[in-house]
């Protein structure tokens, strides 16, 4: 049995629980999809945006 | 020549086949191209063309020349001739029963179930993906039908509360309404208080319309149809509408006329410790 | 030609004609022996010749080598309009290529550069240029906070009105006002510089080509004219500008502004933190466009790639199937 078997005989093998499992799992990977780039993003651009400078010129009174 | 021309009769008898002095067989004169018998009976309407099983002419094919004899040459890995068919000048080997050539073993799931559970990964994969990017698509489309940043920028009014004297009322623009900005001395926050607004045309009591008592902050647009109202006029001693009559109280609260509900209160908040006003 | 070649070379030549008609000669033969019954043997020629694997490549190599020679001779692909806003004769000084710290695919701008470029906007361009799509809050979140937006726009006073006696009056910006321009009009913006009027600064790193490296090079490139090129009167040779002689004078020498973060404020600096600006002001979607962008080509990619399997395997029992017709067994004489 492997992985796809597995997954075959859990999700796949009900309609009903196929689509709602590809509907949820779109929203978790939009979310992650984003996160992963934004990190990446703020990663390659380390020091060169706003957030990177703001402490420079903001100080948070809270 | 004779016994290659193709009469009526199909041809069943073998080509007389001789071997060259170098040992490879030779058999000249015979065509390669000929088709294949209709079968018994079928002389008549035999089917016109090439043989349909037969290798196109650049997959190889049986040559015949004077210097090398026969040679037979294969380019492609072309199918076997099935079994229900019969083979009359074949030098090559018998077609068996069941062949396995070509092997397709190597393109063939090692395991049915699997193979099917990867098919399913792979589409509700796609249906992940698509999904994801149509709902971003549509998103997207409906964020360009919010108001764009300039508006937004110009839909917050920011007014300094110390530059309004007790007891005296204030008028701003604000999305090309007025609004009217009245700092309430002690006496009238008691009177907004103790009126008893339960029994008034539209009921609501004077600490939901105000955030701090002191300061009220409506839009100054009577509810009726629309003029602006006066300040410090009417019967109470609040708002009085010149167009129709309509007199509404220190908290904005209608109380005689033909408006049917109170002066509106926008959003609206007090930053920096209270010193200003910010109306959006 | 043929008398200056070596006698073997001709004996090749001629034992090469002498096997040519003996080869056309059996190629003959064993064509005569073997078209006996069929007839479609050129025209399957003509299909075998359409089909081949070797016909495809020549016709692509064909196809793109022309494209690929005419876009080496002429510079343009063909059938493709192009637009220049200046033609290449009156173009100048074609400028180098810098490495801008927001060149590449997934580069941003470099936020503190574009806060050094404004300051180097507001104490030097802005003295004749105007920035009139860039309004006070787009410096927000970019280069500047919120308080010190609002500090600066308090400084410009801004006509609004009218008021309660239908006169216009005059306040202290907020945030939603734009960049106060120099000039009132282009009448007294030409009257104040000997009739030229200085662009507005928006849009012109798209506006002008070359874009970034234009802009740079104008500014620090600002030289003596060589000997043999007149320069009137209150022009100013640069080798970058189309028709080398502009109006505006070189504004840049080191040490002009004092950078807040310390920075040396030599020429190249300051002119590289303005561009940096100036692309800011002309681009302000620049980073989401470029962070979009990587996202997208990510989710299309592998949406391809799983579409071509799901092709695959819808078409593999189709493509591979085969139809077999047994004729019906014949009842009929024997």
């Amino acid at each position: 049995m492997g992985v796809f078997n597995t997954f075959y005989n859990t999700i796949a093998k009900r309609n009903s629980i196929f689509v709602p499992t590809i509907f949820a799992t779109a929203f978790a990977f939009s979310i992650s999809f984003d996160v992963g780039v934004t990190s990446f993003w703020d990663r390659w651009n380390q020091g060169k945006q706003w957030k990177d400078i703001r402490h420079k010129y903001v100080q948070d009174s809270e | 020549m004779a016994a290659v021309f193709f009469s009526k009769k199909a041809l069943t008898a073998p080509p007389t086949v001789r071997t060259l002095a170098s040992g490879v067989p030779s058999a000249p004169l015979v065509n390669f191209a000929v088709r294949s018998p209709a079968g018994h009976g079928h002389h008549e309407h035999g089917a016109v063309g090439p043989r349909s099983d037969a290798p196109a002419r650049w997959a190889g094919g049986v040559s015949s020349s004077p210097v090398s004899g026969l040679s037979s040459k294969t380019f492609v890995s072309a199918p076997t001739t099935g079994v229900y068919q019969q083979r009359l000048l074949s030098t090559s080997a018998v077609c068996k029963d069941a062949p396995q050539v070509p092997d397709f073993s190597d393109y063939q799931a090692k395991s049915p179930s699997t193979n099917r559970g990867l098919a399913y990964f792979m589409i509700g994969s796609l249906g992940v993906l698509t999904a994801s990017a149509a709902k971003s698509t549509v998103t997207e489309f409906l964020a360009t039908m919010s108001a764009s940043a300039d508006v937004l920028a110009l839909a917050k009014v920011e007014v300094e509360l110390a530059s309004i004297p007790e007891g005296k009322n204030v008028i701003i623009k604000w999305r090309g309404k007025p609004v009217f900005i009245r700092h309430r001395t002690q006496e009238e926050i008691n009177e907004a208080k103790s009126t008893d607004w339960k029994t008034l045309r539209d009921p609501e009591s004077d600490e939901s319309r105000t955030k701090k008592p002191e300061w009220l902050v409506m839009l100054g647009v009577c509810t009726h149809l629309g003029c602006v109202p006066i300040g410090e006029a009417g019967d109470y001693g609040g708002w009085f509408c010149p167009c129709h009559g309509s007199h509404y109280d220190i908290s904005g609260r209608i109380r005689k006329g033909p408006a049917p509900l109170n002066l509106e209160v926008p959003a609206y908040d007090f930053t920096e410790g209270d010193a200003k006003l910010i109306v959006g | 030609m043929l008398s200056r070649l070596p006698a073997s070379s001709l004996k090749g030549l001629r034992s090469l004609a002498e096997a040519r008609p003996s080869a056309a000669r059996s190629a003959a033969q064993t064509a005569s022996r073997v078209r006996f019954s069929s007839s479609s043997a050129s025209s399957s020629a003509v299909k075998s010749f359409l089909d081949s694997r070797a016909t495809l490549a020549s016709a692509t190599l064909l196809t793109v080598g022309s494209i690929a020679w005419y876009t080496h001779l002429y510079g343009s692909l063909p059938f493709l309009g192009e637009v220049h806003a200046n033609s290449p004769a009156e173009e100048g000084l074609h400028p180098p290529h810098y490495p801008w710290s927001h060149g590449g695919l997934l580069d941003s701008f470099d936020h503190s550069s574009i806060r050094r470029g404004y300051q180097v906007y507001r104490e030097v361009c802005a003295a004749c240029h105007s920035l009139d799509r860039i309004a006070w809050r787009n410096l927000v979140g970019v280069s500047h906070s919120v308080d010190e937006v609002k500090a600066m726009a308090e400084e410009v006073e801004y006509e609004d009105g009218p008021n309660d006696q239908g006169e216009m009056f005059q306040r202290p910006g907020k945030l939603s006002d734009y960049m106060p321009p120099p000039y009132p009009n282009e009448e007294a913006a030409r009257a104040s510089n000997q009739g030229a009027l200085p662009p507005d600064l928006s849009l012109i790193v798209k506006a002008r080509h070359g874009g970034p490296d234009y802009i740079f090079a104008l500014l620090t490139g600002y030289r003596d004219a060589p000997a043999g090129f007149e320069i009137r009167d209150g022009m100013n040779y640069n080798p970058y500008f189309p028709g080398n002689a502009i109006s505006m004078a070189r504004v840049l020498f080191d040490g002009l502004v004092e950078y807040e973060d310390g920075t040396p404020a030599t020429t190249s600096q300051m002119a590289k933190d303005v561009v940096t600006f100036l692309n800011w002001a002309a681009e302000p979607e620049h980073d989401e466009r470029k962070k979009a962008g990587l996202k997208a080509v990510i989710l299309f990619s592998a949406l391809t790639a799983i579409s071509l399997y799901v092709k695959r395997y819808k078409w593999a029992p189709i493509k591979s199937r085969k139809i077999i017709y047994n004729p019906p067994a014949d009842k009929g004489h024997h």
